[in-house]
């Protein structure tokens, strides 16, 4: 699969970990999936898919709970090294951040089933619109982030990590606009809230790419970047880089 | 697959460095990582062994700082174990082996001419693999360096060292009881203890440990390391070590040997994390061969 | 071709697999029975041999333990003995006492008047009886002209013919003991004049022509002198020369020269190291011959490449891991073999030192060589003395064809062998002893 997890002189241990590394693209695939359904329903006005939608994160759970044993394991059977340990402990916080995605998700469905299985009047498409934008932009992100991991791509990692700057903006301007809707019809402020909050949730599904992103940077570098500024990661970035 | 991006370029040539003959001359075997430490115990520069014709150790250069633990790690025949045995000359008990490059205790070239290897060894003590004391009593065992090199003047004095060589390996309260019966008599954990009692009665300045548990059930071998860890304020000690566990558990510093070769060296810390050689990080996540 | 049948063995099902096995268990354990049968055999063969070797020499020899005596009665007739009645020790120790005993022996049988006749009675006592009775007059003058019953030692046919050696039916003219001579013997026995007794002669008298007068102390004297000097020499040197080769002398051509040459040593013929006992101590250094010390000089040379080699199989035997101790804390070499190495070998040194002992006792051929073989009464005193040594005594009373002197050689060889279980014995016990102490 790649040189993080091959090559040991034990072959279940590598077995092992590529189990591990499918199982965070699973996850991933899974989150992703739940995301783009979500958001779905909330363009095909379906509360009744959005419950299913809810239902569907105890799958993502209890992925969760099987990934930590295996990591439990893991760890006790090999004691990972070096990258080995690295390669863990990044899927260990790849696979919670997923999770979170998860979570963040159910937040979107609720906003569907907030929205269009009530007796309230319908809010005008154009505050939906935003949330649609929004939801490409990190849909996008996460599988970026995705296949960084899976490829161990470093520049796509940075692109992630750079496009979560332009999603911060985003979600502000995102804010800004609803705010002006708020203005324009102060009865529609019930939606504005709720649109507010899958705004809200949209980011941080956002800021959770950029995490993966960044533990793939730790994972390649070894250098934890997840708070540092992007001038200090792209410098980070050079010196690894073979070309420089 | 971008593995070129893991490393940096100095990863590419190891292997280069496998066949030791060929890079006598060269410098691609540059070990990895910093060599000197400040207000160094021991220096070694340009350490060559050889074994008549076959060359076990090849140019290692390696500071050996003062009340550090350092440990050596690597695949069986990579040389460590013969670089432990030049820090006290033990290797002189070898009639084909031969050494160059310099050797320094508290700046004294080890491998001068008019260095004596008794009192060499008195300040350089060893603890082997296999715990091996004397078939004498425990007491005995202890007493023995210290009387043949005329430490003490009375049996009083005497009795005095003993007791706290064994008490500083932990010892004491298991044999005091007891310290006329044969020391063959303990356990493994126990003679090997016994035998780092024995070497500390002597008031060495380094202590080289070779593969001191390898023998040892995790217990025992918990004891050692919880005296390591103990020693290590009064002494500097170089542990030749099988477990990497060890050697991250036990060590400030790890040095990597690869063939003769001193590939990296470091703190042990960032050894484990994140190797900066390529042998280095496949050697300790076991890819190795 | 051979990965497929492998494949073929390997890929068989675990039952048949079985199968195979519990068909070979039969032939593979009868090969076992077979074999153990084998060496049970070998061993019950060499004992077999080894108790008709000690059931021979203890059969032929248990009876040279006892000797047969004859009452006689003598009087100390001062005429005979002492003419001029000076009682001088000069003139006592010059007397004629074999005459005495003879007058002895014509008062018991008077009906015995021809010259040849009284010649056979004569035999019927030891020569030995004559100095028994000067050493009783000597050591007690008062004796003189007084009459005693004395025990004197019968002469060795008398002896056989007691112990049932000679065949009294066999024609008179094929045995030693003529029928006058069985017949006086007879007469002797119904007067209770004849007696069997323990053979202190055996033990404390030198070698003599005659068998009843023959001992083996003077053989014992000079074995012991001999391995005297071989132990203190060989010893010392040998234990000397392999801790130098196994602890000190480096490895090279030379100390390899060495090493090859003390086996070959080892190996040499034993009349080797006679015939260069005989150039170098007697011919060159001019030493006497027939003397324990040469006699010991020479079985030294040939026990110390045993002794060396014992010592350093000792040596190598300890673990190389209490060298390194010793040395690890600094000990010197010195140190570390005298405080250490030594006393762990020493056992395996004694061992070896013991059983080199035990063969230099048992060898005769090099001491033939440096004329130990030669006729010696009397018992040596110390290591110049002359002397001869057990198995040469042994050697020499085989030679003789006297039967009385067959018994004694069976006698002397389980004194011998009693010698050699000793030393072995001792062997054992020091070396549990010394392994024992911890």
């Amino acid at each position: 699969m790649n040189e993080m997890t091959e090559g040991h002189t034990v072959k279940r241990f590598d077995e092992e970990m590529q189990f591990l590394h499918r199982l965070v693209l699973e996850i991933g695939g899974l989150a992703q999936d739940q995301l783009k359904r979500a958001v779905q329903t909330l363009n095909d006005k379906d509360p009744a898919t959005a419950r299913e939608v809810i239902k569907r994160d105890q799958e993502l759970n209890d992925l969760d709970i099987q990934a930590d044993e295996e990591f439990i394991n893991l760890i006790i059977k090999r004691q990972p090294m070096a990258k080995d340990l690295r390669e863990i402990i990044t899927i260990s916080k790849a696979v919670s951040d997923l999770e979170r995605v998860g979570d963040e998700v159910r937040k979107i469905a609720q906003l569907t089933i907030h929205i269009y299985d009530t007796d309230r009047s319908l809010p005008t498409l154009q505050i939906l619109r935003d949330i649609n934008t929004m939801a490409n932009f990190v849909s996008n992100m996460l599988s970026a982030s995705l296949m960084a991991f899976d490829k161990l791509d470093i520049s796509r990692a940075i692109k992630v990590i750079r496009q979560d700057v332009e999603l911060e903006e985003e979600y502000k301007s995102a804010l800004r606009r609803l705010s002006t809707f708020v203005m324009e019809d102060a009865r529609s402020v019930g939606h504005m809230i709720d649109v507010a909050l899958g705004l809200r949730a949209l980011e941080r599904i956002g800021g959770h790419a950029k995490n993966i992103a960044g533990y793939v940077v730790f994972l390649v570098t070894s250098k934890d970047v997840r708070h540092d500024s992007l001038d200090a990661i792209e410098a980070t970035l050079k010196l690894h880089d073979p070309r420089s | 697959m971008q593995t070129n991006t893991l490393y940096n370029s100095s990863a590419t040539q190891p292997d280069n460095c496998i066949n030791i003959q060929s890079s006598i001359a060269s410098d691609d075997c540059h070990t990895v990582g910093n060599t000197s430490v400040k207000n160094p115990r021991m220096n070694c520069r340009n350490v060559d062994v050889f074994y008549a014709d076959k060359q076990a150790i090849n140019q290692v250069t390696l500071d050996i700082g003062r009340n550090e633990v350092i440990a050596m790690i690597g695949p069986s025949g990579c040389g460590k174990s013969t670089f432990l045995r030049c820090l006290n000359r033990m290797n002189d008990t070898i009639d084909s082996c031969r050494i160059s490059g310099e050797i320094l205790l508290d700046g004294q070239n080890i491998y001068d001419k008019r260095q004596d290897v008794v009192p060499l060894r008195a300040q350089v003590g060893m603890v082997f693999q296999k715990p091996n004391p004397f078939p004498k009593s425990i007491y005995e065992n202890v007493a023995y360096g210290p009387r043949i090199h005329g430490l003490t003047s009375t049996k009083s004095d005497l009795d005095i060292i003993v007791e706290s060589s064994l008490n500083r390996a932990g010892l004491w309260d298991e044999v005091k009881d007891r310290l006329n019966q044969p020391g063959t008599g303990l356990s493994g954990g126990q003679q090997q203890r016994l035998c780092i009692a024995r070497t500390i009665a002597v008031g060495p300045e380094v202590i080289l440990m070779d593969e001191p548990c390898s023998a040892l059930d995790p217990i025992a071998t918990a004891k050692i390391e919880e005296l390591i860890d103990e020693l290590h304020e009064e002494y500097t000690i170089v542990i030749v070590t099988h477990s990497m566990q060890q050697a991250a558990r036990v060590s400030q510093r790890t040095a990597y040997f690869h063939l003769g070769n001193l590939i990296e060296v470091g703190e042990t810390n960032q050894i484990f994390s994140n190797p900066r050689h390529k042998l280095t990080e496949d050697y300790i996540t076991g890819r190795f061969g | 071709m051979s990965n497929k049948i492998d494949n073929e063995v390997l890929s068989a099902s675990p039952n048949k697999s079985m199968q195979r096995v519990q068909a070979s268990l039969a032939r593979r354990y009868a090969k076992e029975r077979r074999f153990r049968r084998m060496g049970i055999s070998a061993v019950i063969t060499g004992l077999l041999f080894l108790s008709l070797l000690f059931g021979s020499i203890i059969s032929n020899g248990y009876t040279a333990f006892w000797q047969t005596y004859i009452q006689i009665e003598v009087h100390f007739d001062a005429e005979m003995l002492d003419p001029q009645g000076q009682r001088s020790p000069e003139a006592l120790s010059a007397a004629n006492y074999g005459g005495l005993v003879k007058r002895s022996l014509r008062q018991m049988f008077p009906q015995v008047k021809k010259r040849s006749d009284k010649r056979k009675l004569y035999h019927l006592v030891s020569s030995g009886a004559a100095f028994q009775l000067r050493e009783m007059v000597m050591n007690n003058p008062q004796l003189i002209g007084s009459t005693a019953l004395i025990w004197v030692a019968a002469d060795d046919d008398v002896d056989m013919l007691m112990k049932g050696h000679i065949n009294r039916h066999k024609p008179e003219a094929d045995r030693r003991m003529k029928d006058q001579q069985i017949s006086w013997v007879d007469e002797l026995l119904q007067q209770g004049r004849i007696e069997q007794r323990f053979n202190t002669t055996f033990f404390t008298a030198g070698d003599s022509r005659e068998p009843e007068l023959a001992g083996i102390r003077g053989a014992v004297m000079g074995s012991i002198f001999t391995l005297l000097i071989t132990l203190a020499l060989s010893l010392p040197i040998g234990v000397a020369a392999a801790l130098y080769l196994e602890e000190f002398a480096p490895t090279n051509r030379l100390t390899d020269l060495i090493e090859v040459n003390i086996n070959n040593l080892a190996a040499v013929p034993s009349i080797v190291f006679g015939l260069l006992g005989l150039a170098v101590f007697i011919g060159f250094f001019g030493m006497p011959r027939s003397v324990p010390i040469v006699g010991g000089l020479v079985l030294t040379l040939m026990t110390l490449p045993t002794i060396i080699i014992a010592s350093r199989a000792a040596l190598k035997s300890v673990p190389p891991s209490i060298r390194e101790a010793a040395l690890g804390i600094g000990a010197s070499r010195m140190q570390t073999v005298f405080h250490h190495v030594l006393p762990q070998a020493l056992p395996g040194m004694l061992t070896g030192t013991i059983i080199g002992m035990a063969q230099a006792l048992g060898e005769t051929a090099p001491l033939l060589m440096i004329g130990m073989v030669a006729f010696i009464v009397d018992i040596p005193g110390n290591v110049m003395d002359p002397s001869t040594a057990l198995p040469v005594q042994i050697y020499l009373w085989a030679d003789s064809p006297e039967r009385a002197f067959a018994e004694r050689t069976s006698a002397a060889i389980m004194v011998l062998l009693a010698f050699l279980i000793t030393m072995n014995t001792l062997a054992v016990l020091l070396r549990k002893k010394f392994e024992r102490r911890w």
